[in-house]
């Protein structure tokens, strides 16, 4: 210890180089993860998932004594409600009935698709290096792996970067490091939504493409990670980038607060949704 | 024994911290305004900590950070392994007994730390998304704000198991 001590100086210049070729290496073989990480996700998921719930209680009663102020009102205005919905459901039923019929008659194939897992928001990243990650209360017990895509009811979040027994780490799709193969909704023309750390950009649309502000991204399904037709987000603003469009893309999905998210069990060698 | 409980003890806190780092204190929830918890405790074990195991207790904290920070090679775990080391070697400075001097480490540990991390990303032409100077300026002051009660709260307990 008196060595390290002695000659700090001399061995953070070492450290200095080693972490440069550790970065290199890292960057040329984005691996898997290791056991070491997996128990580190382990260990901590116990204390944040007593976090979480204990924020989550406290949370609900708060919300539950605020809802509570109002309550009488919300009830005449509930029953009134009911009232339509009675009147809604009976001609919904019959439009059922309706829309049966018709399938038949046009011999209609069921979309497949995959199963889900859904997933409680229970921590983040602890530095803002990288702090487009969160951490989800599922792991490989739940029948997680690596790569798998992760979305919520409005759109794509990222996917699964790590795995723990109980928990994982999911990149989010306005990381860096992330990529998905994506086309405009309308016009059907393809590029690459890139992460940018506060939001997304699509780049290598070409330049002739039909894009405008407004339209909606939506996954290709090409890269085999995401399903086909899930939506990213729409086009906020389009510029020139040599001889290609970069779009910048608003992601549907609010990610600095999301609380529930779906897992897709879906590895690469699934048939992509739609194709 | 009071020397296995405080290494027990030292072992549970940073669990705890880097809990509270990525739950409440989240830079994902507090954006540029978080404290870095683990950074704080690092500074702890150079300057105060008479465990031989200090060292590698700093070496498992970097770790966790580089795993819940999106599995990162070892950025985390090296650089604050050199703060450890830098911070160690001035440890017997009588003025690091003063707060006022205390925060101030903490402070230059911060810097530090993130010039060691962010060169690395720039050699590489890798990306550093929206971290600024500035960010690392207040970064390093909460850190210090935080860093002071935490020393003195840590300080008083790990003396009762040392005694």
């Amino acid at each position: 210890m008196r060595f390290l001590k002695n000659r700090a100086v001399l061995i953070t210049i070492l450290l200095f180089f080693v972490s440069l070729q550790l970065y290199s290496l890292n960057l040329r073989e984005k691996s898997g993860q290791n056991f070491i990480s997996q128990v580190v996700l382990t260990v901590t998921y116990y204390p944040q998932k007593i976090i979480y719930i204990v924020s989550d209680k406290v949370m609900t009663t708060w919300q539950d004594y605020m809802d509570l102020v109002n309550v009488r009102q919300e009830n005449i205005r509930l029953h009134e409600d009911i009232q339509k919905l009675r009147v809604e459901k009976f001609e919904l039923a019959e439009d059922g009935i309706q829309n049966q019929r018709l399938k038949k008659l046009l011999d209609f194939k069921e979309i497949p698709s995959y199963p889900i897992v859904s997933a409680n928001v229970i921590g983040g990243s602890p530095s803002l290096l990288r702090s487009e990650v969160i951490i989800v209360d599922r792991g490989s017990h739940d029948g997680i792996s690596q790569g798998m895509p992760v979305a919520s009811s409005e759109g794509i979040v990222g996917r699964v970067l790590t795995v723990g027994d109980r928990s994982s780490e999911v990149l989010l799709i306005t990381d860096p490091i992330s990529a998905v193969d994506a086309f405009i909704h309308r016009t059907r023309v393809r590029g690459i939504v890139k992460g940018t750390g506060s939001g997304c950009v699509m780049e290598y649309i070409e330049q002739n493409s039909d894009v405008s502000k407004g339209d909606k991204v939506i996954s290709s399904g090409k890269e085999g990670f995401f399903p086909k037709g899930v939506i990213i987000g729409t086009v906020s603003d389009i510029e020139t980038k040599g001889n290609f469009l970069s779009a910048q893309v608003s992601p549907f999905v609010d990610l600095d607060s999301l609380e529930e998210v779906v897992i897709i069990l879906k590895t690469n060698n699934n048939i992509v949704l739609n194709e | 024994m009071n020397k296995y409980l405080s290494i027990i003890f030292l072992v549970l806190l940073s669990v705890v911290f880097i809990t509270i780092q990525t739950t409440l204190l989240s830079p994902h929830n507090l954006n540029y305004y978080y404290p870095d918890l683990n950074l704080i405790l690092i500074v702890f074990l150079a300057i105060f900590s008479e465990v031989r195991g200090g060292f590698f207790l700093t070496l498992g904290n970097g770790y966790m950070m580089d795993v819940l920070s999106g599995n990162l090679p070892g950025t985390f775990t090296l650089s604050r392994l050199s703060a450890y080391l830098l911070v160690r070697s001035g440890s017997n400075h009588v003025y690091l007994r003063k707060a006022l001097v205390q925060g101030l480490v903490i402070f230059l540990a911060t810097i530090f730390t993130w010039i060691f991390i962010l060169t690395i990303i720039k050699i590489k032409k890798g990306d550093i998304g929206d971290i600024t100077a500035k960010y690392i300026l207040i970064q390093g002051i909460v850190n210090a704000l935080f860093g002071i009660p935490i020393f003195w709260m840590i300080h008083r307990i790990n003396a009762r198991f040392q005694k």
